[in-house]
């Protein structure tokens, strides 16, 4: 590369990411300040607070709310992660197959996962209504339950619900990442293998999953990204209720800040979240990199 | 070729039908949304519900146009993501541009800081952005909730574009240089011309995602003049009694651009969203 050109590429690299650093690094690290300090509504402008320690910590944690929402948290995650990745293989196992439209049909999947979240929460309230709801009704006339299933108010049900929305939300990415890393997969390997005898299954498990390990491993750290930050369709459904039965960190966050103005509190809960996003993040570009260098 | 039949079965028409059968299922509430929003105030609680509207009736559409301002619900939608989308490709495609030709250490930091800055939930960062933006006085405004989505759509664009960048052969440039094109030149008349199809997904993407914004519109502005219409159809869901056919023809009324720009760039869109995770 010629030297003339570099200083106009220092400039070219330095405009974006000077401007993450500005809007999303500072405001992270902003967020940390505030987590060890006693800020409320009266001195939210002032740029000088009382520093109180790990009290806001001390605090979240002593809050039974928080301990709930943290397992939410995990579940919804979880679930998500573990889903979206079986169901999202499975479907790019089916696609994988030539049959006429298979490529079309499996592109036009994700449409779901282009809605905007907030519409997809509305659409699976009205879906998950108990009286006039799309879901009881399928469920009585298959004569799978007898009265109408309190989707959204019954604080035992309302989190598998927001996660059965936000799998069908998210599955469709997934699949395509997935399915993507399976089209790459050398045929020479299923040949080799089927000459030597081996079956569908053993074909599977010695040569389609050794080779997706590190694309599953990407979509895992992904999915948990994404879910992490799930707040429009919650807040759409169940706004994290009943009872924060269907509550997650980031709604949980942004209800101490905006909703009870007790932004420190707000600030440490988000802490938390920051910690589990961060450790993944690094997996995911850990695993990056040693894609690109194999 | 035997071979290749027996490892790769090519199992035609029979599995067309059964993936047309469960994309048509999967899609529903799709189907559900939009059906919804074409039923009379009395069919939309008929129980069980009609699968197939009765009565179809633009009533409900009527009503949100007439009574709900859903066109400045879309204007203020519009006036966020259009900027967001130049801002996100101007910078994004300088960024990225830069990523793919420069080869040291610095770049590794800023892609890694990159990477790493886009994973951080919006609406964790939505409390120092408001304290933020309040000392810079732009609460309230259109410019807050467009900087501010701005920083999650370029992140993005600077992922899927840098791979991109990269299949520009290099001796087209160097070939550019000897005619005597400086660096700006180059850059404009010879790299961006050949990015122009990654250029229109990163957009199509960045104006979807900056039109769907939610969290920065509900945080940063409170005049309801200037709320979007995601901000719209949450104060219509949020009432603990809805009008759902009336919620379902607002929703429709705002996801029909988006579907429609999806079923155009289908093809693209999943092409660029591979490249971009996963490279």
């Amino acid at each position: 590369m010629a030297k003339a050109q570099q200083p106009l590429l220092y400039v070219f690299l330095a405009i974006p990411v000077t401007y993450l650093v500005a809007l999303i690094g500072f405001p992270v690290f902003y967020n940390l300040v505030m987590s060890v300090q006693d800020v409320n509504l009266g001195n939210i402008s002032s740029m000088i607070r009382p520093f109180i320690g790990l009290d806001n910590y001390r605090e979240v944690i002593a809050d039974p709310s928080f301990r709930k929402v943290f397992i939410n948290s995990i579940l919804f995650v979880g679930v998500n992660v573990v889903a979206q990745i079986v169901i999202g293989l499975s479907v790019a196992l089916f696609f994988s197959r030539e049959f006429p439209g298979a490529g079309l049909l499996r592109g036009l999947l994700l449409a779901a996962w282009m809605l905007p979240a907030l519409v997809v929460g509305a659409l699976w309230k009205w879906i998950f209504a108990t009286e006039y709801g799309l879901a009881n009704a399928a469920l009585t006339s298959l004569g799978l339950v007898d009265a109408g299933v309190h989707w959204l108010s019954d604080p035992r049900i309302a989190l598998t619900s927001v996660t059965i929305a936000n799998i069908w939300f998210g599955m469709p990415f997934s699949m395509i990442l997935i399915a993507a890393a399976l089209i790459a997969i050398p045929r020479e390997l299923y040949e080799a293998a089927a000459l030597d005898g081996a079956g569908a299954v053993a074909r599977f498990r010695y040569i389609t999953l050794p080779s997706l390990t590190a694309t599953l491993l990407a979509v895992a750290c992904l999915v948990t990204i994404y879910t992490m930050r799930a707040f429009d369709l919650i807040y759409a459904m169940t706004q994290g209720g009943p009872l924060d039965a269907s509550n997650v960190l980031p709604l949980l966050s942004y209800q101490f800040s905006f909703q009870q103005f007790k932004f420190g509190i707000g600030s440490a809960i988000g802490t938390f979240s920051f910690v589990i996003v961060f450790v993944v993040a690094l997996v995911y570009v850990r695993t990056l990199k040693k894609e690109a260098v194999s | 070729m035997s071979v290749r039949i027996a490892t790769a079965p090519r199992v035609g028409w029979p599995y067309t039908l059964i993936a047309i059968c469960g994309v048509a299922l999967y899609l529903f509430p799709i189907y559900w949304m939009f059906t919804s929003g074409l039923k009379t105030s009395a069919e939309i609680f008929a129980n069980p519900p009609t699968l197939i509207p009765q009565n179809p009736t633009l009533e409900a559409f009527a009503h949100v146009f007439a009574r709900e301002n859903v066109l400045r619900y879309l204007r203020n939608s519009i006036a966020i993501a259009a900027p967001v989308t130049i801002l996100t490709l101007v910078m994004g495609a300088m960024g990225a541009y830069a990523m793919s030709r420069l080869r040291n250490r610095l770049v590794d930091v800023a892609l890694v800081t990159v990477l790493m800055l886009q994973v951080f939930p919006e609406a964790l960062l939505a409390t120092p952005m408001f304290i933020i933006f309040r000392a810079l006085d732009i609460l309230n405004t259109f410019a807050a909730v467009i900087l501010a989505t701005t920083s999650k759509t370029l992140a993005f664009a600077l992922v899927v574009l840098r791979p991109m960048f990269r299949q520009v052969p290099i001796e087209l440039e160097e070939a550019s240089r000897v005619d005597g094109c400086n660096s700006w030149q180059t850059f404009w008349r010879i790299v961006l011309p050949l990015m122009r199809t990654p250029l229109i997904v990163v957009g199509t993407l960045a104006f979807v995602q900056a039109y769907g914004q939610f969290v920065y519109a509900l945080t940063l502005m409170s005049d309801q003049e200037l709320q979007p219409a995601t901000v719209g159809i949450y104060s219509f869901v949020g009432a603990e009694y809805a009008d759902w056919h009336r919620v379902m023809a607002f929703s429709s009324v705002f996801v029909a651009p988006v579907i429609i720009l999806f079923l155009i760039m289908q093809r693209k869109i999943v092409a660029g969203l591979t490249a971009g995770a996963l490279k």
